[in-house]
C-alpha cells in the first residue's frame, strides 16, 4: 500500500442538536502539506464540522481517520493530543497572563498534577517557537499588551508546542488588518511546508485564493464541492455551489425616502473614537448597516434601538429618547431583535405566544389584568403569517428549531404597539433557509407599511436582498455609505477598507 | 420528541416521561391511608392541613421569588421579627393593628430584599442571607433573648384557631392565599412579567420591561404572602420569639423544590406549590403516626426534595447510569 499523504478523513459526519439537523453527510479530506479551504454559508454546518474536528462535539454518525488511524474524539484535550490544533476566531488566550505562560498552557496542562513545580516550559524552547511565527517579542510581555494579530500569532506558536498535524484556523482573520493576516498566512504557509495540514475557514474569497490550495463547500449540512484543487472553480461557481438554488430574487430598489424616523447624532462607537456618526432611517425604508466582527456595527445599532448607552443624541419620530433608556424606546415604538437569540432574545421556558406578546403586554392588559383570549386572538395570527412550525403557540420556545425562535422575535418585534422603527441585528444568523425567506419577506412587509428598519449583519448575502441604502461601519467610524445598486464589490472593499475587491 | 428521551430499559418499564409531582402526591395520599394507622381519620386530615397551611402560605411568596429566578432565606427570621415586633406594640395599638404592624415589617424586609436584587443587582442568595442575620438579630435583640408573652385576647387568638364556617382560619387563609397566586400568576400582569424576568432577564429588560420595578413587586408580593403566615404563627405562639420559625425558608424552598419548580426561574404553577407543601405535610405526618424518631421528619424530607429533583432531570443522567451499568 502505497504511503498516502491524507492527514485526515471524515466521511458521512452527521449531527443533530434537536430538531435542526446541521450536519447531513459532510466528507472532509485533508493532505499533508496543503492549506483546505471550508466554505459555506451561515447555517451550512462548517461550525459543526470544525467542533466535530477538535472533540468540541460528538457526532451521531460518521467516521474520522487520522492518517490512516480511525479515531474519535471523547473531548478537546483528547483531540489536541492526537495533533488537532484550533485557532479560534475567539482568541483562547488568556489575557492576564504573559506570553511565556500563554505559550505554555497546552504544554504543561494535566502534565504535573495538582502540584505542579514546573509552571512554564523552557525559555529556549518557547523563543523558539515564536521565532518560527516571526514573533519578536519579550516572553514576560503580558498578553494583553499585544495586538490582535500578535495574539493570534502567539495562538499559532502554541500549537508548535503540541506535535501539530492539522491546524484548524476558524474564520482566523476576522479580527485582523490586512498587514497581520498577510503576516498569519506566511506562517500558515510556513508550517505547512513542514508536513502540517491546515483547514482554514474564511468567507473572503481574495484570502482563500491567496491561501489555500483546495477547497470544499458544505451546504445545508452536505459536502457539494469535495476537495476541488482552488483554480478549479469560479468565484461564481462556489458561490453557487453555497448558495443553491435557494437564493431570494434581489427585492425592489425602489424606495421614496419621507420622513426621516430614526435619528441618532453624535455616537462614539468606542471611547476613544471621534463621536460623529450620525445615522437617519426614513419610514419605509431598509437601511444595511455592513460592518465586520469588531467593527461597531451591532454596537452602533444596539445604541439606536436604546439597548446600549452611549454619547450622542437619539430620537424617534420627533421625540427624544435618552440611550441605554430600552423601555422608553420601546414604549416609542422601536422594535429590537438583538444578536444572540439565546441569550438576549428568547424566554426559553415560555410558550410561543408569550414570547411574541411580551411587547404588546401593555395594551393586552387592562387595569393591571391580562385577558387572555384577546392575547390568542391578537398573536396567534402573526405566528401563523410567520409560518412557525410546528404551528403551536402554546408550545415552549425552547423546542423549537432556531428558525423558528427566530421567527418568534421577529413576532415580537411586529406585536410592539406603535412600531415606528425596528432595528435587526444580524437576524437570520443560524437560521435555515426557509425560515430566512419568511423573516426577509416580515422585514419587507413592515418596511412598505411604512416602517423604519435598520438591519445590520455580517452577511452580505442577506443585506443585498433586503437594503434600500447601506451604511458600511469600519475601525468603528462610519466608512461609507452606498446606494442600493451598489455592486457587491464595493461593498467589500468599503468593508475591508482596501481599494480593489 | 419524547421517545428520543426513554433510556433502554424493557417496554414494561418505560415511563413516557418523569411523573408529575400531583400524581407521586396523589400516590403518597393512597399509601399513606393503607399503611399509617390513624391517618385517614377525620381529625388526623385537618391536623395535616392545619399543619401544612401555614407552610402553603408562605411557600406561595417562595415561589413568586423562585418564578423571579431568586431564592428567600429571609423569610423564617422576617416572621420571627414580626411577632416580636407585635407583641411590643401590642400594648399600644391592640391586637388587630399590633398583627398588622408584624405583618407591615415582613413586607418591609421583602421591599429591601426586592431593591437591593432588582436595582442594585446583586445576588439573591446573599442578599437574603443578609437580611435573614439582620431581622434575626435585631429580634434577639428587641427582647433580650427571651420571649415576651402576649396578653391573650380572643382578636389575637382568631387568626390561629378561629373558625369561619367550622373551617379552621389558617386552612382558609391557605385556600386564598392558592387563589390569589393563582389569578396574579394566570391573569395580572405583573404575574406574567415574573415568568419573563426569571426565564431571561437580559432578554426582559431589551423587550423594554423594568426588571428592577418587577423584582422589587415580587419580592414584596412575597413578603404579604409571609406576612400572612407570620400573623397566624404569632398568633398561634401567643408570643414575640426571636426563634419562631428558624426552617421556615428552607421548608418553603424544599416545597416548591418537590413541587417541581426549576431554582433556574421562569417556571412555576400553583398547583405544583400545593402538591409538595402536602406531600411535606404528609411524611411529617406520618412519621409521628408511625411513632418514628421526630428528627426522622427532617431526613425523609431532606431525601424527598433529592428524589423529586432528581426525578426532573429528565432521566438523562439516569439513562447514563443504567449504561454504564449495563457495561
Amino acid at each position: 500500500m502505497p504511503l498516502s499523504d491524507e492527514a485526515l478523513v471524515a466521511t458521512g459526519i452527521a449531527k443533530t442538536y434537536g430538531a435542526t439537523c446541521a450536519l447531513r453527510d459532510a466528507r472532509l479530506v485533508l493532505r499533508q502539506g496543503r492549506v483546505h479551504a471550508l466554505l459555506g454559508e451561515n447555517g451550512a454546518g462548517k461550525s459543526t464540522l470544525v467542533k466535530i474536528l477538535v472533540g468540541a462535539v460528538t457526532p451521531d454518525a460518521g467516521h474520522v481517520e487520522l492518517a490512516g488511524v480511525p479515531t474519535t474524539f471523547g473531548s478537546v484535550t483528547q483531540a489536541l493530543r492526537s495533533g488537532i490544533v484550533p485557532i479560534h476566531q475567539h482568541l483562547s488566550l488568556f489575557p492576564e497572563l504573559s506570553v511565556h505562560e500563554n505559550l505554555s498552557a497546552f504544554a504543561l496542562a494535566g502534565s504535573g498534577g495538582f502540584l505542579a513545580r514546573k509552571r512554564l516550559v523552557d525559555p529556549p524552547r518557547a523563543r523558539a517557537w515564536l521565532d518560527e511565527v516571526g514573533l519578536n517579542v519579550d516572553l514576560t510581555t503580558p498578553l494583553a499588551a499585544l495586538s490582535l494579530g500578535e495574539r493570534q500569532l502567539v495562538e499559532v506558536a502554541r500549537a508548535l508546542s503540541l506535535d501539530c498535524r492539522v491546524l484548524v484556523l476558524d474564520e482566523p482573520t476576522a479580527t485582523l488588518n490586512a498587514s497581520e493576516a498577510d503576516r498569519l498566512f506566511t506562517v500558515v504557509r510556513r508550517l505547512c511546508a513542514t508536513g502540517t495540514a491546515a483547514l482554514f475557514i474564511s468567507h473572503r474569497f481574495d484570502e482563500i485564493e491567496a491561501l489555500a490550495d483546495d477547497v470544499t463547500v458544505l451546504r445545508d449540512g452536505r459536502t457539494v464541492i469535495d476537495a476541488a484543487p482552488i483554480g478549479r472553480h469560479s468565484r461564481e461557481e462556489l458561490t453557487h455551489a453555497m448558495l443553491g438554488a435557494g437564493v431570494e430574487a434581489p427585492p425592489e430598489r425602489r424606495c421614496v425616502r419621507t420622513d426621516p424616523v430614526l435619528v441618532g447624532r453624535g455616537f462614539a462607537a468606542r471611547r476613544d473614537a471621534r463621536s460623529d456618526i450620525s445615522v437617519t432611517v426614513h419610514a419605509g425604508e431598509v437601511v444595511g448597516l455592513a460592518g465586520l466582527i469588531g467593527s461597531g456595527a451591532l454596537a452602533l445599532a444596539a445604541w439606536l434601538a436604546g439597548a446600549q448607552s452611549g454619547a450622542g443624541g437619539l430620537s424617534v419620530a420627533g421625540q427624544a429618547f435618552a440611550s441605554g433608556d430600552r423601555k422608553r424606546a420601546a414604549a416609542l415604538g422601536i422594535a429590537y431583535v438583538p444578536a444572540d437569540r439565546h441569550v438576549e432574545g428568547l424566554f426559553a421556558p415560555l410558550s410561543a405566544r408569550r414570547n411574541v406578546s411580551v411587547s404588546a403586554l401593555g395594551t393586552l392588559a387592562r387595569l393591571g389584568w391580562l385577558r387572555r383570549s384577546e392575547e390568542a386572538e391578537r398573536i396567534d395570527p402573526l405566528i401563523r403569517r410567520l409560518k412557525l412550525h410546528p404551528s403551536q403557540p402554546d408550545a415552549e420556545a425552547a423546542t423549537f428549531s432556531g428558525g423558528n425562535q427566530q421567527k418568534l422575535l421577529i413576532g415580537r418585534g411586529l406585536a410592539l404597539p406603535g412600531l415606528k422603527a425596528m432595528v435587526l441585528l444580524e437576524p437570520t444568523r443560524g437560521v435555515d433557509l426557509a425560515a430566512r425567506g419568511i423573516i426577509h419577506d416580515a422585514i419587507r412587509e413592515a418596511a412598505a407599511a411604512g416602517v423604519a428598519v435598520l438591519v445590520a449583519t455580517s452577511d452580505l448575502d442577506e443585506l443585498m436582498v433586503l437594503a434600500h441604502r447601506y451604511l458600511v461601519m469600519r475601525d468603528h467610524l462610519l466608512a461609507a455609505e452606498l446606494p442600493g445598486d451598489a455592486p457587491r464589490a464595493a461593498l467589500l472593499s468599503a468593508l475591508s477598507g482596501s481599494l480593489a475587491a | 420528541m419524547m421517545t428520543k428521551r426513554l433510556f433502554d430499559l424493557p417496554s414494561s418499564l418505560r415511563l413516557s416521561r418523569p411523573p408529575t409531582v400531583a400524581v407521586v402526591c396523589l400516590g403518597l395520599f393512597l399509601m399513606c391511608c393503607l399503611l399509617v394507622p390513624r391517618f385517614a381519620s377525620f381529625g388526623n386530615l385537618e391536623n395535616v392541613l392545619r399543619v401544612a397551611a401555614i407552610l402553603c402560605i408562605v411557600a406561595c411568596g417562595q415561589a413568586i421569588v423562585i418564578i423571579l429566578g431568586g431564592i428567600e432565606f429571609s423569610f423564617g427570621a422576617s416572621a420571627a421579627l414580626a411577632s416580636v415586633v407585635t407583641v411590643m406594640v401590642l400594648p399600644a395599638t391592640g391586637p388587630v393593628a399590633g398583627l398588622a404592624v408584624g405583618g407591615a415589617t415582613v413586607i418591609g424586609i421583602g421591599m429591601v430584599n426586592g431593591w437591593l436584587v432588582g436595582r442594585m443587582g446583586l445576588p439573591p442568595v446573599i442578599v437574603t442571607l443578609g437580611t435573614l442575620m439582620m431581622a434575626s438579630g435585631i429580634a434577639a435583640w428587641l427582647v433580650g433573648g427571651l420571649p415576651l408573652d402576649a396578653p391573650p385576647s380572643a382578636a389575637f387568638s382568631w387568626p390561629a384557631r378561629g373558625r369561619v364556617l367550622g373551617i379552621p382560619v389558617p386552612i382558609l387563609a391557605a385556600l386564598l392565599a392558592c387563589g390569589v397566586l393563582h389569578v396574579l400568576l394566570a391573569y395580572g400582569r405583573i404575574g406574567r412579567l415574573w415568568y419573563h424576568v426569571g426565564a431571561n432577564p437580559l432578554a426582559a429588560r431589551l423587550a423594554g420591561i423594568d426588571v428592577a420595578r418587577v423584582t422589587l413587586l415580587g419580592y414584596a408580593a412575597a413578603g404579604a404572602f409571609c406576612a400572612v403566615g407570620a400573623i397566624i404563627l404569632t398568633s398561634r405562639v401567643a408570643s414575640g420569639q426571636p426563634a419562631l420559625a428558624p426552617n421556615l425558608p428552607f421548608e418553603t424552598i424544599a416545597a416548591c423544590a418537590i413541587g417541581g419548580l426549576p431554582l433556574s426561574g421562569g417556571r412555576g404553577h400553583v398547583l405544583q406549590v400545593v402538591s409538595g407543601v402536602l406531600t411535606v405535610a404528609m411524611l411529617n405526618n406520618a412519621v409521628v403516626l408511625l411513632n418514628l424518631p421526630v428528627a426522622w421528619q427532617l431526613v425523609l424530607l431532606g431525601l424527598a426534595v433529592l428524589v423529586a429533583v432528581g426525578l426532573q432531570k429528565d432521566w438523562t443522567v439516569l439513562k447514563r447510569l443504567a449504561r454504564r451499568a449495563a457495561r
